[in-house]
């Protein structure tokens, strides 16, 4: 097996859909080769984290509204000026447009470090609109990615007209990770049971108990 | 017949939630929902073809289970969702182990 085919392999492998005999190729391919064992250890790294993810960042109601607030207030300040006479003009623009940025990088960096919350945001969720894009932005757009299964999807809005394969099944979308994992969720209960090399067998069989 | 009536009422409480979550049309999806099910789309659209075959062998295979079977994995996934990195990653282990003895 080529490098370039393994690590095509590789997510598939680790969100364990691969064929048994493919599995095992990949097994043999990686316990030779050093760099797609880094990656395979890489992608499994990325995925866990990118699965314990939370699936929406969550920004305080209030930061929101005092961010929006004074954006506004700025931009009616910046209007407001427009209209005085040129020469005075120009002065306090600077001290505008500090602000709004200095609120920009405020917001983008309470948005950064709030991952950790999960659930529905508290701010109406009109589509489409500024509250929609910044509370709705994927926790990990910013997360880089080798694969295209682990990417999350480009921060575009939601059209107004969705796509009809969405509206023809939505649950389909919406429940996309229990499906994804449907055959470890099915048998969960015996994988739960099922050890491995490092921990202790039953005298009685393979079959025990763990803390997972 | 107080009993049975508990039992159906019981019954109803676990399934009535799990297939609500299931078969709604698009219009009855509040705006949370639609945009999950938005952003689950385009991730869905960047999977390889043959990911999006087994998705959708797996959507109509989850749709033919029983009510109660569709709530026992969706407790499962919350569960499984639960598992801080390193129980996650061990029972990946446990699932690879489990299916090569398949």
């Amino acid at each position: 097996m080529r490098c370039r085919r393994a690590q095509q392999m590789m997510t598939t492998a680790v969100d364990g859909e691969l064929e048994p005999r493919r599995r095992r190729a990949l097994d043999a391919h990686v316990a030779a080769c050093e760099s797609c064992r880094r990656e395979l250890a890489a992608t499994e790294r990325m995925l866990s984290v990118l699965e314990a993810l939370p699936m929406e960042a969550v920004v305080a109601e209030g930061l929101e509204q005092a961010t929006l607030r004074r954006v506004r207030l700025a931009a009616a300040e910046e209007e407001e000026r427009a209209r005085a006479k040129w020469w005075r003009a120009w002065l306090p623009v600077p001290a505008v447009a500090l602000a709004t940025a200095a609120v920009a990088v405020l917001a983008f960096g309470v948005l950064r470090y709030s991952t950790g919350v999960s659930g529905p945001s508290g701010v109406s969720q009109s589509p489409g609109s500024h509250q929609d894009r910044v509370a709705r932005a994927p926790a990990a757009a910013s997360t880089p990615s080798p694969t295209a299964r682990a990417e999350a999807p480009k921060a575009v809005d939601r059209p107004n007209e969705p796509p009809s394969e969405l509206t023809a099944a939505p649950d389909k979308f919406m429940n996309l990770h229990i499906l994804r994992n449907l055959e470890k969720l099915e048998h969960f209960e015996a994988i739960q049971t099922t050890t491995l090399d490092d921990e202790p067998a039953t005298p009685g069989g393979d079959a025990q108990p763990s803390n997972g | 017949m107080k009993r049975i009536a508990a039992i159906v009422l019981f019954g109803l409480s676990v399934v009535v939630p799990a297939a609500a979550q299931w078969g709604r049309p698009w219009q009855e999806l509040s705006p949370e929902e639609q945009q999950r099910a938005w952003e689950n789309y385009q991730r869905y659209q960047q999977m390889p073809e043959q990911r999006q075959r087994m998705i959708e062998r797996r959507y109509h295979q989850f749709q033919s289970l029983p009510p109660q079977e569709q709530q026992r994995l969706r407790q499962n996934y919350e569960t499984y969702r639960g598992l801080d990195p390193g129980q996650r990653r061990q029972f990946v282990e446990k699932y690879h182990r489990w299916k090569g003895r398949k």
